[in-house]
């Protein structure tokens, strides 16, 4: 029996986890997993809430998302009870839904990412990280931690809480935005969006072309993909909008959200707490083979890009045309993620500016008159790392009466552990292992950004 | 000059990740700290697998897992001061319902009766047993600091890291959530108890005026009020008050239901008891710590079960 590396914790990302590469005698890769390690059960946690408070309950499932729980949930409700939010509402939640977008990416590119890529994969373990990067690009990281506090400072301002926000509520809002506010955040906005260009020119000069090799190689895998589109004219949406699930072969179909359990399916294997998503309409079972997984597709930034036809905002349209010209549709290298993920946040800061710009945003109809009863409400809103899925009965009393929840990162975890055991095999040759080389199978999650 | 620097180790136990966030989201004060803070194990920032010595120990997350236990044991080991940071941390938490379901019940839930779920398996090899019940930190380890909060604002983990650091008393109060809202308490007619989502309240006057719940009075403030000055009333997520959690007879329900029937025309009683059957709600940061599950007034079990019994009958 040959041995287990262990890397735990996998470091810099947003979750729990673990890495386990078994070597066989030669110390070569038998296999590899990637495990979540814990769990909490927030689909027993909420049953015999009150539905209207659930919203704000869900928040603790991620803090690192807190504002796609508070969406979904707020969503999954309104299905239940059977309101329609009024549009001022409606947008509202979009808005501070789209920001929290912007947050996250600046903190995952920047915070969590970066250091393998400014300071090098193989730098000493010390001082990769971002204060390694504040000393070794000090203007950088300065702008960097004021961007990521100009977009939580805007949330914050107006809606009183960033992390495990409150201000959606059943059927809209719990607040109008004044039109001090919006100038404010318009203003903001810009900056963010022309620190969102400079971000993807910086990455596209001094990452994705140096990095290149590694792109084409690390954790390298073939899947399907999962992603939110307008229902119009298949752009990108974050949102809201019917779900497309694309094979690997770039066919796909789209469907309405409330019909997902035709969709999807959920496995799972005695090696980790998460359960594994996968393509159940495939009608081809569940696979992790390397060579021939079945049922397998991706979420998450990539997903999205492949999955739209277009983006619907010019920045963000003309680089998804630069992305799409280098690496064609669908595009399979997992470090590719940190490209659409850019792609993404330049999206986000131009919608964001779009809704604040619309002339309903200030209007005072912020709340739809709403009444519990007993029904069935799907939320689903695109968080960062995947289609979030929350699916809520409730009871005559309005209480929740069970509940089913998909949270993006999970889409990822079969993915995940083939894009490890990618990586491990093709790393790691006789025995012959090193801080680096473990590095870099934590880079092929990292990408993930689980 | 990095000797003189406070040598600083964070962990993630059982949470949501938000607390770790929150520190990273010192924004520009983040820099400052790092003057004087040299930041070593910190999963969500550094690549630093081991426990290297610190002075400062932040442990966020519940006890969940056989693997939680290890890492606060090894903190304990390795960090002179050790501080319980957020509500999960302090209180077990938002997932500490273990009062109100058991392991079993959430992993039948997840794992077996689940509309999406196809396989019958319950993981049970690489990863470690779930404990029983989810505990607070300090059920494991001696903890030397506090700060509640899901998650703590910034002015308070500011403030907190900032006493460490200058080695001076915190300049912290026990003043409740009410003492940092702008709403009035003023007494009114209102004649009974409205759910959240019953027509839109006054911005000015006091939840509890309006005939809403508010947990405001019995929580304390570590957030500076963010719900109530937002349109929302608070829920009570940065954990209850010294007195609530020491005096034996006071309670989450008997404080708010004595302060509320005062301030409107609803009896006390009707309170109570719509505040036990909204139980899983009401105590739902707070109940896996001792002193609140162990209180004589506190019976959740019975609660629950009496809504069921009502939801059946
Ligand atoms: S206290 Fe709140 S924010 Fe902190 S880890 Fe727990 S759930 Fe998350
Ligand atoms: S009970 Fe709530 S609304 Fe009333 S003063 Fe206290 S925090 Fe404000
Ligand atoms: S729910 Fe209460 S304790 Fe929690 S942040 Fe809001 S006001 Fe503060």
């Amino acid at each position: 029996m040959g041995k287990v590396l262990n890397i735990q914790p996998v470091t810099r990302i947003e979750g729990h986890a673990r890495i386990a590469v078994h070597l066989d005698d030669a110390g070569n890769v038998e296999n590899a997993y990637m495990s979540l390690m814990s769990l909490r059960g927030f689909e027993k946690f909420i049953e015999g809430r009150p539905a209207e408070e659930v919203p704000r309950i869900v928040n603790r499932i991620c803090g690192i998302c807190p504002w796609m729980h508070h969406t979904a949930g707020n969503k999954a409700v309104d299905g239940c009870f059977g309101v329609t939010p009024t549009e001022t509402g409606q947008k509202l939640r979009e808005l501070l839904q789209v920001m929290a977008h912007i947050n996250d990416k600046i903190l995952h590119f920047f915070f969590l990412a970066a250091p393998d890529f400014v300071l090098g994969p193989d730098a000493d373990y010390s001082v990769r990280n971002v204060i390694g990067v504040v000393k070794a690009a000090p203007e950088l990281a300065t702008q960097v931690v004021k961007m990521r506090q100009l977009g939580q400072m805007m949330i914050d301002r107006f809606a009183g809480k960033a992390i495990h926000p409150v201000a959606a509520v059943v059927g809209g809002f719990s607040k109008p935005l004044p039109e001090a506010e919006r100038q404010a955040m318009l203003r903001d906005t810009r900056t963010l969006l022309d620190f969102s260009l400079y971000a993807l020119d910086f990455a596209k000069n001094n990452v994705f072309s140096k990095y290149l090799g590694a792109i084409n190689q690390l954790g390298v895998i073939t899947t399907g993909f999962l992603g939110t589109v307008d229902p119009a004219d298949g752009s990108l949406r974050l949102f809201d909008g019917r779900q497309r699930l694309m094979k690997a072969d770039g066919s796909y179909v789209d469907f309405d959200g409330a019909d997902y359990l035709d969709y999807l399916g959920e496995h799972v294997e005695p090696w980790g707490y998460g359960k594994m998503p996968y393509a159940r309409s495939w009608n081809e079972g569940f696979s992790l083979d390397l060579d021939a997984p079945k049922g397998i597709y991706r979420a998450n930034t990539l997903a999205r890009i492949n999955v739209c036809d277009k983006i619907s905002t010019p920045h963000a349209q003309a680089a998804l045309e630069e992305f799409r010209a280098a690496f064609g549709r669908p595009a399979q290298a997992t470090l590719l993620y940190h490209y659409a993920r850019l792609i993404e946040l330049i999206y986000a800061c131009e919608r964001t500016m779009e809704l604040l710009n619309w002339d309903g945003i200030t209007d005072t109809d912020v709340r739809a008159k709403v009444e519990p009863k007993a029904g069935r409400g799907v939320g689903i809103v695109e968080a960062p790392r995947g289609t979030l899925i929350h699916d809520y009965h409730t009871d005559a009393d309005g209480c929740i009466a069970s509940a089913n929840l998909i949270v993006g990162t999970t889409h990822n975890i079969g993915p995940m552990n083939m894009s490890v055991k990618q990586a491990a095999t093709s790393l790691i040759k006789d025995g012959h292992y090193d801080q680096g080389i473990l590095n870099k199978v934590e880079m092929a999650v990292r990408a993930y950004d689980p | 000059m990095s000797g003189e620097k406070i040598r600083l180790n964070t962990e993630w136990l059982c949470d949501c990740g938000g607390c770790h966030v929150a520190l990273v989201d010192l924004h520009e004060k983040i820099l400052n700290v790092l003057d004087s803070v040299t930041i070593q194990h910190c999963p969500v920032l550094t690549d630093i697998k081991d426990y290297p010595e610190a002075d400062i120990g932040i442990l966020t997350g519940s006890i969940r897992t056989e693997h939680d236990r290890h890492a606060a044991g090894e903190m304990r080991k390795k960090c002179k001061t050790i501080i319980a940071f957020g509500t999960c941390a302090v209180y077990g938490g938002l997932h500490g319902a273990g009062l109100a379901h058991s392991r079993e019940e959430i992993v039948d839930r997840v794992y077996r009766h689940n509309p999406t779920t196809r396989t019958d398996t319950v993981p049970d090899s690489e990863v470690t047993e779930l404990a029983k019940l989810v505990t607070p930190v300090d059920e494991v380890i001696d903890v030397d600091l506090y700060l509640p909060g899901c998650p703590p604002h910034a002015h308070f983990i500011f403030e907190s890291l900032a006493t460490l650091i200058e080695q001076r008393a915190p300049r912290v109060t026990q003043d409740t959530v009410c003492a940092r809202c702008n709403r009035q308490m003023v007494k009114s007619e209102v004649n009974a108890i409205k759910k959240s989502l019953d027509g839109v309240p006054d911005d000015n006057i006091c939840f509890l005026s309006q005939g809403y719940i508010c947990l405001g009075s019995v929580t304390l403030d570590r957030c500076l009020a963010p719900c109530p000055n937002h349109g929302v009333a608070c829920t009570g997520c940065a954990g209850p008050t010294m007195q609530i959690l020491t005096e034996p007879n006071r309670d989450i329900r008997t404080e708010v239901s004595d302060r509320m029937s005062r301030l409107t025309a609803i009896d006390g009683e009707t309170i109570k008891t719509h505040m036990e059957r909204t139980a899983k709600t009401q105590y739902a940061y707070a109940m896996a710590t001792k002193m609140i599950g162990n209180k004589p007034t506190f019976l959740i079990k019975k609660w629950i079960a009496d809504v069921e019994a009502g939801a059946h009958g």
